[in-house]
């Protein structure tokens, strides 16, 4: 899903925090981000996963985002 | 638009500081809430709490409003800030505080206020 949205990502690692299946730490590095205020970059982030967020598949997600420029 | 929907979107146009969270600051019921109040709170920011548990409505009619999925949800003069992740890092930034002073004017801290409304 998110290697989907962001095909050119440096780094992208997703942490499950509790071993729950439901707690994630979600790091992405992308060209994407670049020079996009992070409130923009967490949306990119956020609409890649849409779905499990609607649907309660991801009961807490956070976001750690970074541009390559 | 609803009532509740209304009522939400007055809270967040109205109040300096919106901070939508699960419990109060009071009584904080998660983790991600109290790292966007404890921030603010470090930023110094007058913040006008609203408790989204009581109701699932509130939280869908929430995101509905600002397009963004997970609680806690900062506002600054009616501008979705971010979640937890983005008003921790520009606190750590220096940003947040840049923010809060364009938005509010640079005496913002004087208000020193922590209020909760109710939006059902």
């Amino acid at each position: 899903m998110l290697a989907d949205a962001f095909p050119d990502a440096t780094q992208l690692s997703v942490e499950d925090r509790t071993g729950t299946g439901d707690h994630f730490l979600v790091t992405v590095t992308s060209s994407r981000f670049d020079g996009l205020p992070l409130l923009e970059q967490h949306r990119l982030v956020n609409a890649a996963l849409a779905a499990p967020l609607a649907d309660g598949t991801i009961h807490e997600l956070r976001i750690k985002t970074k541009g390559t420029a | 638009m609803n009532d509740l929907s209304a009522k939400i979107k007055e809270v967040i146009e109205g109040e300096p500081v919106a901070l939508f969270m699960k419990g109060t600051p009071q009584m904080v019921m998660c983790g991600n809430s109290l790292r966007a109040l404890e921030a603010l709170r470090r930023a110094g920011a007058p913040v006008t709490a609203v408790d989204i548990l009581p109701d699932p409505a509130i939280r869908q009619e929430l995101s509905a409003l600002s397009g963004w999925p997970t609680i806690p949800q900062v506002f600054v003069r009616g501008e979705l800030v971010g979640g937890a992740d983005i008003v921790e890092e520009l606190e750590q930034s220096g940003e947040l505080e840049r923010t809060l002073e364009d938005k509010l004017g640079a005496g913002y801290r004087d208000a020193r206020d922590e209020k909760t409304v109710a939006v059902l």
